[in-house]
């Protein structure tokens, strides 16, 4: 472990923050203007202090000693009951919560990087306060005042936490078909009965209690969808004595290649007929709420790619600033000393790669955090309406692009280290197990394929509203004087995916098994571009700040990076979209014509 | 009771030095505290705050001297937990250590303080006399390299435990006193206040500041002080007459006997 790994850059952080997404106009909205730059900056200070400090050296015995499953209970390594109430502390739960909710109403643009850096330091320790903002956001959206006062309050202050418990065995990626029952109760409550699996955080013993928030089905209530209900199950019930059993059972932990830190378990509810929840909202509304929290995990599971891919391709820089091996082509007298490999062009382009997709893929995470700032902040009505398009648009692309590109950046930081990335002697190896996960949970990539290309993408104006600001950011670059082709490459690719959801959704509407063939293409075009849009915006800011002249020799490196990058993605991944383009539009049928028997 | 700590900031001692001019180069340096000066704020909260309690045994007022623009590394400490701040506004590149020494130990006296908690030195310069110049000013008593204080309310005195070559010595204060504190001090069980339980075990390290802390930090008062308020005439007796970098160790040579090593270490180097 490389002591002084940054997991992110500082200066990055800043650049993105300040000089590419401005958040500075965020402080002119109404509902921020109680904080300023000072505040931005020193929540990041200790953000990054806790994650380098405290989480970071834990991550490597939390991956090495996994949770233990005995007598019933979990028990999570040691070092989470010093992790836990320091998180709490720091206020990471409830950072851009609204103050009558005990939060401080940060900008998620802010929130956001904090939980950056503490998740490249650490995703297994992150994910509980994550895990529990996001339950506790369901009942502070759509639970009684009665419910936010028993739960919502308790886990907001950290004193209990929360999970999200949808998947059972038989129901996935296909959550309408889930099982557990919910029968109602003379005293409002229901009885609710049922298995759920994977179910992460969803026992441990670092705080008091834990509330699932669980999908059942209400007895009656009818099939698919339109039958399930949001509950708040309580391992232990709140009674007038205090915590009471609430038949939750711990029934089995899974062992998993990663994320090790966070137990994933199989839960069951009512084995002894004695589980009670309690109806968040409307009966039958329970799937539409749990969109607003498996949004918001979406875009914690994006960052949590781009986080794990960062804190790798930190370490792959400086073991390639440090490795010796070989002397530079055309220099072969034995003699002479070996060069570190980062000499080696080769291995300039698997730092370059990473580095545009981390970064890259940072500045997308960011913008969807400003839109969500801008979608319920904005003083304009229609600034709102038209950031929660996009938002929503851009919510699935930003999510498969850190978990796919991700993943590969984490093998480019497996690959640098050489044999020795192989050896679990070195971290690499465990950042890509962390990293797998990604493409898996909150909706596998297929799922977001079919999503993108069936629903957001046809969204009336959602691909019209990107197209603008592409656009806009193309000008802008064309006025801080980037090379005009790969403007005008980005306006073509961007111009070519418009027109192919035109063409397949004109084409198919009628035949959706056909117009969704290629949906992990579309995925791949729409990440393509997007990352490219944000390369073209970062490039845009570099050249100016390079022109304004007079910077100090990091600032120079350091900008003069970003142009590289750019140039990196802008000409040698976009040109990919082209041949997917046509590859769509011609149906190309191989997989989806082999029959299940031709295997 | 009224607690101050002095605070400095001062460059990032992780990044690496800049020459140029002779000098170091600061302008492009990240700013950060001191790291004992985090332990001093982290002390002086432990005496104030009764854990499990809200009640305050003490003012913790943190004092910075420096232009405005440090303001932001006070709000870190206030946001840590300090009441209120104060800034002598002074170009801190003008001021020599007796002068600050003289600037601390004036604001002591004019909101009568009742202790002084200083970092054993700041980490850039490493001059390591502040606190005790002060004391000298003020004429009270004081502990230097604190690695352990126990408040003794009824008696207002301090015990200390000090980091000294051949041990820790235990020293009692009575009040007002300077205490500068050693990096031991923010271990769980190093400060005692004798209203919080003797048992309980206190984090390891300085504090970090929550954002709550930080967002009410921001309504927090901090007074600027001219040096002239304080009857304290600026100047400086130190003059920096060159700074360089060490020079590069040579590359070694390698021997073939351990006679010709031992010839070298006898006559060329002359260690045995
Ligand atoms: C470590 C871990 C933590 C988790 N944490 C939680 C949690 O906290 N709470 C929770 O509720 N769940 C959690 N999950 C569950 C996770 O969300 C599911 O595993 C995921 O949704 C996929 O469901 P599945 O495993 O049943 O796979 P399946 O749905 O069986 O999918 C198998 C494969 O088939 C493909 N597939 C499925 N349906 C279709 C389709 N219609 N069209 C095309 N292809 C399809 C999938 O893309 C996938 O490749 C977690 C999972 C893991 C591994």
């Amino acid at each position: 472990m490389t002591a002084g790994n940054p997991l992110l850059s500082d200066r990055d952080v800043a650049f993105l923050l300040y000089e590419v997404h401005d958040a500075a106009a965020l402080l002119r909205l109404p509902a921020f203007a109680d904080h300023d730059r000072d505040t931005f900056d020193l929540f990041l200070a200790n953000a990054r202090s806790l994650a380098r400090e405290v989480l970071y050296p834990a991550y490597r015995p939390m991956d090495e000693a996994a949770p233990t499953f005995t007598d019933g209970r979990i028990k999570v390594h040691p070092r989470m009951r010093t992790i836990w109430p320091r998180l709490c502390d720091l206020g990471v739960i409830t950072a851009s919560r609204p103050v009558d909710v005990g939060g401080q109403q940060l900008p998620r643009t802010v929130a956001l990087l904090a939980e950056a850096y503490l998740m490249a330091a650490n995703l297994g320790a992150y994910c509980y306060a994550g895990l529990t903002a996001g339950a506790a956001h369901l009942i502070e959206a759509f639970g009684s005042d009665d419910l936010k006062d028993r739960y919502m309050r308790r886990m907001y202050a950290g004193e209990w936490t929360g999970t999200m418990a949808l998947t059972e065995p038989q129901a996935g990626s296909s959550l309408a078909d889930i099982r557990t029952r919910a029968v109602p109760q003379d005293d409002g409550t229901y009885a609710i009965q049922g298995g759920k699996i994977f179910i992460s955080g969803g026992d441990h013993d670092i705080a008091d209690n834990i509330v699932h928030l669980t999908l059942a089905r209400i007895d009656g209530a009818p099939a698919g969808i339109k039958g399930i209900s949001l509950f708040a199950i309580p391992r232990l019930w709140p009674g007038p004595d205090g915590l009471v059993d609430n038949d939750v059972s711990t029934a089995g932990m899974i062992h998993k290649i990663g994320w090790r830190g966070l137990p994933s378990l199989v839960i069951n509810f009512g084995e002894r007929g004695a589980c009670r929840g309690e109806l968040v909202g409307y009966p039958g509304h329970g799937l539409s709420y749990m969109f607003q929290m498996m949004n918001e995990a979406r875009l914690m599971v994006g960052l949590n790619g781009v986080a794990t891919a960062a804190v790798a391709y930190h370490e792959s820089l400086a073991y390639a600033r440090e490795r010796r091996q070989g002397r530079p082509a055309g220099r072969r007298d034995p003699h002479s000393p070996p060069v570190p490999i980062i000499e080696h062009a080769d291995v300039r382009r698997m730092l370059l790669r990473q580095k545009a997709i981390v970064e890259g893929g940072l500045s997308l995470l960011i913008e969807t955090a400003r839109l969500t700032d801008l979608a319920h902040h904005a003083d304009d009505e229609e600034v709102r309406r038209r950031s929660a398009l996009l938002l929503d648009l851009l919510t699935p692309i930003a999510k498969s692009f850190a978990a796919e590109r991700g993943y590969d950046s984490n093998a480019l930081a497996l690959q640098i280290h050489g044999g020795y990335g192989y050896s679990s002697e070195y971290l690499p190896e465990a950042w890509l197990r962390d990293q797998k996960l990604n493409s898996i949970h909150e909706g596998t990539t297929t799922i977001h394929g079919l999503d993108l290309l069936g629903r957001r993408a046809l969204a009336p104006g959602a691909l019209q509203t990107l197209g603008r600001e592409i656009l806009q950011t193309c000008s802008q670059a064309q006025a801080a004087g980037l090379d005009l082709a790969d403007v005008v490459a980005l306006q073509e690719a961007a111009g070519a995916a418009g027109a192919l959801i035109a063409e397949l959704a004109g084409r198919h509407l009628a035949d959706p098994e056909r117009m969704l063939r290629h949906s992990h293409d579309v995925l791949d075009i729409f990440m393509t571009i997007t990352v490219a849009w944000q390369w073209l915006r970062q490039a845009t800011a570099a050249r100016r700040a390079l022109s304004r002249g007079t910077l100090s020799t990091d600032d120079d490196a350091f900008y003069r990076g970003k142009l590289q990058a750019a140039q990196y993605w802008l000409r040698t991944e976009l040109p990919r979209v082209a041949p997917l383009v046509r590859l769509c539009r011609d149906e190309e049928d191989s997989y989806a014509n082999t029959r299940p028997e031709w295997f | 009771m009224k607690i101050l700590v002095c605070v400095k900031r001062i460059p990032d001692p992780d990044e690496s030095l800049k020459f140029a001019g002779g000098g170091l180069d600061y302008s492009a340096s990240k700013w950060v505290p001191n790291a004992f000066d985090e332990y001093a704020i982290e002390t002086a909260l432990r005496l104030a705050e009764v854990v499990g309690g809200t009640q305050r045994l003490a003012e913790v007022i943190v004092l910075g001297i420096g232009p405005e623009s440090q303001r932001q590394q006070l709000t870190q400490f206030l946001a840590m937990g300090a009441d209120r701040g104060i800034i002598v506004d002074a170009d801190p590149d003008k001021l020599d250590t007796a002068t600050v020494s003289k600037l601390i130990a004036a604001v002591f006296k004019k909101e009568a303080a009742d202790l002084l908690i200083a970092g054993k030195l700041s980490q850039d310069n490493e001059g390591g006399q502040v606190p005790q110049r002060v004391a000298g000013l003020l004429d009270v008593p004081q502990a230097s390299f604190a690695a352990t204080v126990e408040w003794d309310q009824a008696a207002k005195a301090l015990t200390v435990g000090r980091e000294v070559d051949d041990g820790v010595e235990v020293k009692r204060v009575p009040l007002p006193a300077v205490v500068s504190v050693d990096l031991r001090i923010v271990l769980p069980k190093s400060v005692k206040n004798g209203s919080t339980p003797a048992t309980h075990a206190y984090q390891e390290g300085p504090r970090l500041a929550s954002l709550k802390g930080i967002t009410m930090a921001k309504r927090k008062p901090v007074a600027v002080l001219k040096p002239s308020d304080l009857g304290v005439a600026v100047g400086t007796n130190e003059q920096v007459v060159g700074v360089a970098a060490p020079p590069a160790r040579k590359a070694g040579q390698k021997v073939k006997t351990v006679e010709e090593l031992f010839e070298k270490l006898t006559k060329e180097a002359k260690v045995i």
